[in-house]
């Protein structure tokens, strides 16, 4: 049985990577910080897949909860590799800098980069020891160019890009690689607020993307074909920005 | 395990690993130079280890070992807390 664990898996791009995963035939760990009812429909739907998984509750800023959870499962499971990483989970509170708090910098700093940090130090190890492994984080166009009143996002997006083009150089020797999928505007409840009329003359292709077109680009980068794709950010964007 | 045992284990290991002549590796001699390691090959290193004696290693255990008599020395001592605590 092949693992894949895919954290903020409860709703939005995570769910649909989820269900993009398990049709690969991966056994899908769904992580989630709060909505229990979500994470067990997008389980429901990895099984209408014909796959299985189980969800896993943990915030993945919080270290402790991480090691509690994810390295609980891990020692009690010592048989089984993890070999697909999607580091999704995010957070977004977007304010102009100069009203910033402290906690609208330190919280999506926290989960967006730290999360990263606390999960995939974790499931490394298994990795090295197989050989094998594919990481996917998922970042974003904010990562890339930089969106105003998303300095806290922007900056946590950019950290994963520049720790997954690190741990690539890392890990690359023993056949684990480690990538990068940015979306642009993407139809989920993190773009709600956005009135998709007033950006689609931005973007070349006219729309905002839906969660299935990312969950794509993640399941090939998952997948044993991308073997020689490493450290490098794909952005799904519709052209926005490259 | 012996400590010869062990010895044994480890040379095997490194040889077949880092591709070094068996007959380079004796106690004196120093580690890091012999086997060539940058620090991308304490990745190896590591994973070898904990994989083969099922302990954990962290980065500041290296710090004092320099030959492979250190090394030995660290493994076997390592080995001996975790039978002690089985």
């Amino acid at each position: 049985m092949k693992y894949a664990l895919v954290t903020g898996g409860s709703r939005g791009i995570g769910r649909a990577i989820c269900v993009k995963l398990a049709e690969m035939g991966h056994y899908i760990i769904i992580n989630f910080a709060s909505n229990t009812e979500e994470a067990e429909k997008t389980l429901a739907m990895v099984r209408e897949k014909g796959g299985d998984g189980e969800i896993m509750k943990f915030n993945v800023g919080n270290q402790s909860e991480v090691e509690t959870m994810l390295g609980g499962w891990l020692e009690k499971n010592p048989d089984k590799c993890i070999e697909v990483l999607v580091n999704n989970a995010g957070i977004k509170k977007d304010q102009l800098l100069m009203w910033m708090s402290n906690d609208e910098w330190n919280s999506v700093l926290d989960t967006n980069l730290g999360g990263f940090f606390n999960v995939t130090r974790l499931i490394i190890k298994g990795m090295l020891v197989k050989k094998y492994g594919r990481v996917v984080n998922v970042v974003s166009l904010s990562g890339l160019k930089g969106l105003p009143g998303q300095t806290n996002y922007s900056a946590s997006k950019a950290g994963v890009i520049g720790a997954t083009k690190a741990l690539s150089q890392e890990v690359g020797r023993r056949n684990i690689t480690v990538n990068a999928v940015a979306p642009g505007f993407i139809k989920t409840d993190m773009t709600e607020g956005i009135n998709e009329k007033d950006f689609k003359q931005l973007i070349p292709m006219a729309r905002f993307g839906t969660s299935e077109e990312v969950a794509e680009a993640v399941g090939f980068l998952a997948s044993e074909k991308a073997s020689y794709i490493t450290g490098q950010v794909l952005s799904v964007n519709g052209g926005l920005y490259s | 395990m012996t400590q010869a045992e062990i010895i044994e284990k480890i040379n095997e290991f490194l040889v077949e690993e880092f591709e070094v002549d068996a007959a380079k590796i004796v106690p004196d001699a120093n580690l890091r130079e012999t086997l060539e390691l940058d620090s991308l090959d304490y990745v190896d290193l590591v994973v070898i280890i904990e994989s083969n004696f099922g302990f954990k290693v962290v980065a500041e255990d290296f710090i004092n070992i320099h030959t492979f008599q250190n090394f030995y020395d660290y493994i076997n001592r390592k080995v001996e807390e975790k039978n002690a605590t089985a």
